[in-house]
């Protein structure tokens, strides 16, 4: 009993660092901003601010665009990387060689950089208009649209997605896939009831991830992205830096923190599910 | 002991008094006045100097802006250090965009919590948070007597901010075009409209809520044909006559570059203007010499300014009410005001003058001449957010 005690005590302990530096960055800001988002013109609290989100025109599309661009974003860059992940996982060669030695490189550009070096490549007059030129094609607008970003999207979040998947599939034991191979099935079979399943967490966990980053950015769709609808970061930016409206702008980030937890929630119940089947 | 650092303060106050009289007297060439002042100083000065105490007063200067204006204050700040080494400038640069508003929610904070200066003694800043200051009663009224040299500033522009802040450079919007292109540049702003709609796509103004040219050309079609007091009026009633504005700012939404595109802050235009992509930009005069200078823009670039004159306005200093250490900053703001400073300010800068051309020397009074006019000051208080607001859910999102 005693022993357990003491091991209860050095658990907490050594829990605790990290809880306290979870509660004074993330929960105490999240409750403030929530405190302060339910703050009304006329000095009172109420829901106002929450009910301008879905109100106003511009701020509901602002809303439906970061969505939409979200959405797209994480599903080409997760698609790129999943086979990219494949391929570096089951083949073999010198351009296998390569992808894996060079794919971690944009996570080493700084974010502003790459996306002046976007504006340049893609640009009206950008180098790749001007490769393209001879040969006819005429490029449609890239920068100050939202292909623009979703572009730089998958710039950014390629790197890390690919990392943690190759991680993931690399960890799956070549005798399962030899085994069930030796028993007939096909390739489909095989990544859906094998490959797919047993790197299916790791997938959520590259979702969250690229789902939080593309949701919360700011350099890419403030630069590259169309003046109108905005995307949420840039907006909150504006709505708190120009506009000044403080409590607006952090009924704005509830939100997003609220549609970040949403995909929180998935994940954090799939790990408690797994948990318990390990228990 | 107590009576000892007394007398020691006394001290220390009485040199830092002669080295503020001395300092003037020995720049200020034309000002009689200070000159005269520091004649009896001087004397004093003897027995003050050999007193140990007299450490030197450090205050904290923050500033934001582009590269140039840090630059600018790394050249006059050990120029001012030189004269007086009684005082010691601590200054804290806060790159464009990386949080500057926070500083003056900073000088807020403090004073609201009782804090005093939060040990930001003097902060530079355009007009908007001399006036938001203003309202919050945290800027320190400025006066001849502390600073001699204000003396030189138009006190029309000193009224404008009720003499709480240092209109110490300023500069204008200005349209900048393509010589090569376009032989001749519109010079009033129905010209200029025209010519947007004769030449689709060639023009560019950049979102006004990222920086003051694009706002500058805004608040021009906003005013254009109302009254030239409401320039001066920050009275919400205004904002009922904007719509005429707008319906131009609209309109013209299909003929400025990419059927619709407003780049992000002052350069965004002038990269487009750079790479050939647009003719004719709203831009800061001191962006374009500078950046001519670099070769970063065509040579054939020029400058134009229109009738009415495009927003153009000075940048202030503005000291904290709370600061403990206005003598020294009064001291420094002086020498700021200085025409040997101002020399300065005008060839790093490219900047106008802050204090009128006539204290200039007659080389700079000829550089500026026909140029730093035509331009006209907008002090519209708060409305400047709600011309971005409406501009963004009217302009932008139309």
């Amino acid at each position: 009993m005693r022993k357990e005690v003491k091991q209860a005590i050095a658990g907490l302990i050594m829990v605790s660092p990290s809880f306290v530096l979870l509660l004074v960055i993330v929960v105490i800001p999240i409750v403030q901003s929530f405190v302060s988002s339910l703050a009304n013109d006329a000095g009172g609290y109420d829901l106002s601010r929450y009910q301008f989100l879905f109100t106003d025109k511009g701020m509901r599309t602002n809303i439906f665009f970061t969505l939409k661009i979200t959405l797209i974003s994480c599903a080409l860059v997760l698609l790129v990387s999943y086979s990219l992940a494949l391929y570096m996982r089951f083949s073999s060669g010198k351009l296998v060689d390569w992808i894996r030695k060079t794919y971690m490189i944009p996570l080493f550009i700084p974010g502003v950089i790459a996306t002046y070096g976007l504006m340049n490549l893609l640009g009206n007059h950008g180098w790749l208009a001007r490769l393209l030129l001879p040969l006819g094609i005429e490029l449609p607008r890239l920068i100050f649209d939202e292909k623009g970003i979703v572009i730089a999207n998958i710039w950014f979040n390629i790197p890390f997605a690919t990392m943690l998947l190759s991680s993931a599939l690399t960890s799956i034991p070549a005798s399962i896939i030899e085994s069930a191979r030796d028993t007939g099935a096909g390739k489909l079979r095989i990544f859906l009831r094998f490959i797919f399943p047993l790197s299916y967490k790791t997938f959520l966990v590259a979702l969250t991830f690229v789902f939080m980053g593309v949701i919360g950015s700011f350099t890419a769709p403030f630069l590259l992205g169309p003046n109108a609808p905005q995307m949420l970061g840039v907006s909150m930016q504006q709505v708190f830096g120009v506009f000044q409206e403080r409590e607006q702008a952090a009924a704005m980030a509830f939100f997003t923190f609220l549609l970040c937890s949403v995909l929180g929630y998935f994940y954090i119940r799939s790990m408690a599910a797994e948990e318990a089947a390990n228990r | 002991m107590v009576r000892l650092k007394k007398s020691l303060t006394a001290l220390s106050a009485l040199a830092l008094t002669t080295a503020v009289l001395s300092a003037c007297g020995g720049k200020n060439e034309n000002g009689a006045s200070p000159a005269d002042a520091a004649t009896p100083a001087d004397s004093s000065s003897a027995a003050a100097s050999p007193s140990p105490s007299a450490k030197p007063v450090e205050f904290s200067f923050y500033f934001t802006g582009s590269q140039n204006v840090k630059d600018l204050w790394d050249t006059l700040i050990p120029m001012f250090e030189k004269q007086n080494d009684k005082v010691k400038v601590k200054e804290v640069y806060i790159p464009s965009g990386a949080g500057a508003e926070p500083t003056y929610d900073r000088i807020l904070a403090a004073k609201k919590a009782g804090k005093g200066s939060g040990d930001i003694d003097l902060y530079e800043d355009g007009i908007n948070v001399v006036s938001q200051g203003t309202k919050d009663d945290v800027w320190a009224a400025l006066d001849t007597t502390g600073i001699p040299n204000l003396a030189n500033i138009d006190p029309k522009t000193m009224t404008d901010v009720s003499n709480m802040a240092v209109p110490y450079r300023s500069s204008a919007v200005v349209l900048a075009y393509d010589s090569a292109k376009v032989a001749t540049p519109p010079k009033t702003l129905s010209e200029l409209l025209d010519w947007i709609k004769n030449n689709p796509g060639k023009f560019a103004y950049n979102d006004p809520s990222t920086g003051g040219s694009g706002s500058s050309f805004v608040t021009t079609v906003l005013y254009d044909g109302l009254p030239e007091d409401d320039i001066h009026n920050s009275d919400p009633a205004v904002m009922a006559k904007w719509d005429a504005g707008f319906n131009k700012l609209k309109d013209l939404g299909k003929y400025v570059y990419g059927k619709g595109i407003y780049p992000k802050k002052n350069q965004g235009t002038l990269d487009l203007l750079a790479n050939g992509e647009v003719e004719i930009i709203p831009a800061w005069s001191d962006m374009v010499l500078q950046q001519l200078g670099e070769k970063l823009l065509p040579d054939t670039v020029k400058m134009q300014q229109i009738t009415p004159g495009f927003n153009g306005g000075p940048t202030y200093l503005m000291v904290n009410k709370l600061s403990d250490k206005k003598d020294a900053i009064n001291q420094f703001l002086n020498f700021v005001l200085s025409p040997e400073a101002q020399e300065v300010i005008v060839t790093k800068m490219n900047g106008f003058p802050g204090i009128q051309l006539s204290n200039m020397s007659q080389a700079m009074q000829d550089k500026f001449k026909g140029v730093s006019e035509g331009f006209r000051t907008f002090n519209i208080g708060d409305l400047g957010t709600e011309i971005n607001k409406r501009w963004q859910s009217d302009v932008a999102a139309q």
